[in-house]
């Protein structure tokens, strides 16, 4: 299944297999999910939620020094 | 099934680790409000006729701050004046300095954009450009010292009774942890929610977010939908207080309960460690700034002189 991910200003179409959750894609991406919001189509969820087909998930990075 | 532990609603944002609780957006904006407000009341942070100076950045803690301590006032409790300071940090501070001037407008409060270079003369890029000492310090430590000078200076010249800081669990943990592997006793004995000094002219400091955690912080803000800066500052990633940050929020990974436990336990040993390693220092006034000092000069005075006298 195609998965539209967005990080800050940068966008991009993954392809996964299987039953994946955030957590499992964030993993991949090397992202630490400490330090993030995530939302999909629109809403926030948490790391558990399973990814369908065609979802928009959007990472706002939360975290930073200062 | 995942639902709402206070609502039922289906559509939850966090699933706490540390105690299982499951909210949905409302649910948790009320529930962390709150909280805040029960810690504020527990810890006699905020008295009723206190003036409030808000230290403002535009970043989430700030704004979330604002957000919570602007319905005090709204209710007649408090007065709150926000203040920003521009430490003169080209490429990142313009834009916390733009989100603190709607925010204040937004919620109607008070605000005052302040700068290094009007109290100082100086930024503190230029701070850090120039600096030719032989003893070094980190952007943060002159930073802090100039930030925590300007923030007292301003507090009396707009009359306020109480300095309010958006310090989360993740910086009171970091500082616990630095100043523990430091060995620095004397800073450990002056964490806290609230400042104690014996000198009138400090005014009180507190910190009415210190237990809720950073990330938390993170999801109030983007779930109130709130205006706020997120990005990183460029000085941030070289202090030793960085290197604690990153180890204690992985170890939250396996460990989701460790920064309560941390900040309980130093709480805890806190009366007894003041106790017996507070010291009475005798406060005078800086002879250049008026500040109040424990030295001849404050740390903000001396390091301008140093630098006058440098090359
Ligand atoms: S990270 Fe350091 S230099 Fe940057 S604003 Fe914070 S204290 Fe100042
Ligand atoms: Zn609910
Ligand atoms: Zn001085």
């Amino acid at each position: 299944m195609k998965i539209n991910v967005k990080v800050g200003n940068n966008e991009d179409t993954v392809t996964i297999s299987g039953e994946k959750t955030i957590k499992d894609l964030l993993e991949s991406m090397e992202i630490a999910a400490e330090t993030v919001v995530v939302k999909k189509n629109d809403y926030i969820v948490i790391d558990e939620e399973l990814l369908e087909d065609g979802d928009s998930i959007e990472v706002i990075q939360v975290i930073y020094g200062g | 099934m995942n639902e709402c532990d206070k609502c039922g609603s289906p559509d939850i944002i966090i699933k706490k680790k540390q105690s299982g609780q499951k909210l949905c957006s409302n649910c948790f904006i009320e529930s962390t409000k709150k909280k805040v407000l029960k810690d504020i009341r527990r810890q006699n942070l905020i008295e009723k006729g206190d003036k409030v100076l808000l230290g403002l950045s535009g970043g989430k803690d700030s704004v979330m701050l604002l957000d919570i301590l602007s319905t005090l006032k709204n209710r007649g409790i408090i007065d709150l004046v926000a203040v920003t300071i521009d430490e003169g940090i080209e490429g990142y501070r313009e834009e916390g300095v733009e989100l603190a001037i709607k925010n204040a407008e937004k919620y109607g409060v008070e605000h005052r954009v302040v700068s290094f270079k009007q109290y100082f003369g100086t930024t503190l890029d230029k701070i850090i450009q120039n600096n030719s000492l032989e003893v070094r310090r980190n952007a943060c430590t002159y930073c802090g010292v100039f930030r925590r000078w300007i923030f007292n200076r301003v507090s009396k010249e707009v009359g306020a009774t109480k300095i309010a800081t958006g310090h989360n669990l993740d910086d009171e943990t970091q500082s616990i942890v630095m100043s523990y592997l430091e060995g620095n006793i004397q800073n450990l004995t002056r964490i806290g929610p609230k400042s104690q000094s014996k000198s009138d002219k400090f005014t009180v400091k507190i910190k009415p977010l210190r237990e809720i955690p950073e990330k938390e912080i993170g999801l109030y803000v983007i779930a109130k939908e709130l205006d706020v800066h997120f990005a990183g500052c460029p000085y941030a990633g070289e202090s030793f207080r960085a290197e604690i940050g990153t180890i204690l929020k992985q170890l939250t990974v396996n460990h989701p309960t460790i920064m309560y436990s941390t900040l309980r336990g130093f709480d805890r040993i806190k009366p007894v460690l003041k106790k017996e390693f507070a010291t009475e220092s005798v406060f005078e006034v800086c002879e250049i700034c008026g500040e109040p000092s424990a030295a001849r000069l404050c740390k903000a005075c001396s390091f301008l002189k140093q630098w006058e006298n440098q090359d």
